[in-house]
């Protein structure tokens, strides 16, 4: 199907916004989205969210004869799939210049730097190597596709655990994961991709574009390196003319960035590594437990805290003095029903108890003031909110607790205070109801 | 794999939730992969294959049932346009003798030469410079109000915007929504009260416009007014917009009436807070009571 077309409008809007240094989304010019990095209770399963992009890697390994001009190199093949569900425009089994251009940009980076060591791989020279395979699938389209990509491929590689083998003599064993401890390939350096998009004939750069800022732009340029600043593949697509201090400026920008997703890979595979040893739950099921079908949930966003104190002065100076006002406009007439809302009961049954247990509260308490008479500012509360127009009349004060250090005998202050504000209550509603 | 749990499907049954969806009772809602029935004696129709003997259903959606054939109509899908539609639509393409118009459906739509009101009368045979100069009239990207005349074997939808309400569309504000969302009505062209236009497209394009005025229908409907609207106005047409997206979020049923109450129940808002969603869910929820009061 095809996809939506742009309207002019959108366009127009886009590049005026580009031209103010605006984003859509709110971001800086050199801000990424946020990435989330998962992986599943398989060895070598990893999902990369960059924004909404969504990818899944799946790497699996085999064994086979080498090449015969390199008997004693494994063989690593690259699989990027673009499933429907990324985006209408993607048809199955249909091969689009994207998908090609995925694919060559994906094994230049990989392959071509020799990030992993192919000759650890090898079994028995000549006849039997492993070869890796790395299964990327596409699950939604938002843009930046070669980032995450590479991103998902690294991390399913170095995530990765290939059987142990053993050999002795002639004969070749494969250990099962049950048997021996299956090993992580042997990974020197981790290449990621970083992509620049320029718009207005490379007048304005943004880093990580969006889907809407991926059909604006004039070209991209997509720099692969890795944490210790080597470059290991560059490509510049659509045809737009780049200044040699534009492409160095990239460069400085993407080895920052490359440092920054290395750390958060390295952090999500420690994670892992421990959830797994200390038997704690691990794998995508429990890496979603914040995920609801809600609809309308919205991300947590960064607030502007700086000038809250004053504008929070400001707003208390120029607020008006509250009015008074009863805590509850309900005047119950004695024989109302009275459940519940903590006045006294109007059964007429345990009268005496009440009685005796309201005798026993007061002299604790005053007990209580006499040992604590200093926190009696932080009581002060108490009384405030005895008079606020808040219409519950149990007042649980829980938090006073938390401040005190005496728990204990605050946490019977609390309960004893806020018995005693009811029975304030009380004794104002018989004034009132008579 | 093995701590990753599979749920099978099961054959739901319709529970009566309250008494307000009683008026569901009739129909059965499944999802992809529910059984819809183990008899054999079924046709399969859209939205359904055989697994296993067992007709499941492949869409989300409410079954619906013609004597032998079963078939399950999705709640959300592309427009599948019928004759007598109105649709808001984008000109994609500029071909031969017809504009390829974009409708939220499988296939674009077509708009035939033949079909428009070319200014100077109705009744005028197409000349070949009338070919030459379509991009005049119209371009791709613009925006465009019609009805469906017909619907071709393959499911494409024939446009004709031979009445003077329809035609290319000026200064305003376009929201795209949910086909399912948009009521069936007589007219799907209001004048609202609180001072804008609306055009609820059946394809779930809704047109938002400031209310024409005194002005004089121009003929052909292709006069596009580039007088500067009035911020008054576009206060009204955003807010409008943004009761829009919050009513669409909610799945409520888009007609005049909803959009109105919605719109009144928003005033105390401010246009920007609408797209919070708790302030989202509060509008909604009264503008459904609004509308239950309304309906007796």
């Amino acid at each position: 199907m095809r996809d939506t077309p742009l309207s002019n409008c959108e366009r127009d809007f886009l590049l005026k916004a580009i031209q103010e240094k605006k984003r859509l989304d709110g971001r800086q010019t050199y801000d990424y989205r946020s990435i989330k990095i998962s992986f599943g209770t398989d060895y070598g399963c990893c999902f990369v969210d960059l924004g909404k992009t969504r990818i899944m890697a799946q790497v699996s390994c085999e064994l086979i004869t080498p090449k015969e001009n390199r008997p004693n190199e494994g063989l690593i093949f690259f699989n990027i799939e673009l499933s429907p569900m990324a985006s209408p425009a993607f048809e199955m089994g249909r091969q689009s210049e994207l998908l090609v251009k995925l694919n060559r940009q994906l094994e230049r980076c990989l392959r071509n730097s020799k990030c992993i060591d192919t000759e650890s791989l090898c079994v028995v020279s000549g006849e039997k190597v492993w070869q890796i395979r790395v299964d990327v699938h596409l699950l939604n389209h938002d843009g930046n596709l070669m980032d995450a990509a590479s991103i998902a491929a690294i991390a399913a590689l170095c995530h990765f655990r290939r059987p142990d083998v053993g050999i002795q003599g002639e004969e070749v064993t494969v250990y099962s994961t049950e048997e021996r401890d299956p090993i992580p390939l042997s990974i020197y350096h981790m290449p990621i991709c970083v992509s620049f998009s320029f718009f207005q004939q490379g007048t304005y750069l943004l880093v990580d574009p969006c889907e809407r800022e991926e059909r604006v732009m004039d070209g991209l340029l997509m720099i692969a390196m890795n944490k210790h600043r080597e470059i290991c593949s560059i490509q510049s697509s659509g045809g737009i003319m780049l200044l040699k201090d534009q492409v160095l400026r990239c460069s400085k920008i993407a080895s920052v960035k490359v440092s920054e997703i290395t750390e958060l890979i390295n952090k999500a595979l420690e994670n892992d590594k421990k959830a797994r040893k200390t038997g704690g739950k691990f794998g995508f099921a429990e890496s979603l437990p914040q995920e609801r079908i809600t609809a309308l949930k919205t991300d947590v966003s960064p607030v502007e805290m700086s000038d809250v104190k004053e504008k929070a002065n400001e707003i208390v100076q120029r607020a008006e003095v509250p009015p008074q006002t009863v805590p509850s406009p309900v005047l119950t007439a004695p024989g109302t029903g009275q459940v519940g809302e903590g006045l006294e009961n109007s059964w007429g049954l345990k009268e005496e108890e009440e009685e005796e247990e309201e005798e026993e509260d007061e002299t604790v308490e005053l007990k209580m003031e006499l040992e604590e008479g200093h926190e009696e500012k932080g009581r002060g509360d108490v009384v405030v909110i005895s008079d606020s127009d808040s219409e519950e009349e149990d007042v649980v004060i829980l938090n006073q607790v938390t401040t005190k250090e005496k728990a204990s005998i605050s946490n019977q202050q609390g309960a004893v205070a806020s018995k005693q504000q009811q029975q304030q209550q009380k004794k104002k509603k018989k004034k009132r109801g008579q | 794999m093995a701590k990753d749990q599979m749920t099978l499907p099961t054959f739901r049954k319709q529970v009566s939730l309250s008494p307000s969806l009683s008026a569901l009772d009739g129909k059965d809602l499944v999802v992809p992969g529910d059984v819809i029935t183990s008899d054999t004696g079924f046709m399969r129709g859209h939205g359904t294959y055989m697994d296993e003997e067992k007709l499941t259903a492949s869409v989300a959606g409410e079954v619906e049932r013609v004597n032998k054939l079963v078939c399950v109509r999705p709640l959300r899908t592309r427009f599948n346009g019928e004759v007598g539609d109105v649709v808001v639509g984008r000109i994609t393409e500029v071909q031969q003798k017809r504009w390829k118009v974009e409708t939220n459906s499988r296939l674009d739509s077509v708009l035939l030469l033949s079909s428009v009101n070319l200014p100077g009368g109705e009744l005028r045979r197409r000349s070949a410079e009338d070919e030459l100069t379509m991009r005049d009239y119209l371009q791709e990207g613009d925006l465009i109000s019609a009805e469906v005349q017909s619907v071709f074997s393959d499911g494409a939808l024939s446009l004709h915007t031979r009445s003077l309400k329809y035609g290319k569309l000026g200064q305003g504000v376009l929201v795209q929504l949910s086909p399912s969302l948009i009521k069936r009505q007589k007219t799907h062209f209001h004048n609202l009260p609180c001072g804008a236009s609306i055009i609820l497209g059946n394809n779930g394009f809704v047109w938002l416009y400031p209310a024409p005025g005194q002005q004089d229908e121009e003929a052909g409907g292709y006069y596009t007014s580039l007088e500067p609207v009035s911020l008054s106005d576009r206060e009204v047409i955003s807010r409008l917009r943004n009761c829009l997206l919050a009513l669409g979020a909610h799945k409520v049923l888009l007609y005049d009436t909803s959009v109105l109450y919605c719109y009144e129940s928003s005033l105390p808002h401010q246009i920007k807070d609408i797209l919070k969603p708790e302030v989202m869910e509060e509008i909604v929820m009264v503008t459904r009571q609004k509308l239950v009061e309304q309906e007796g």
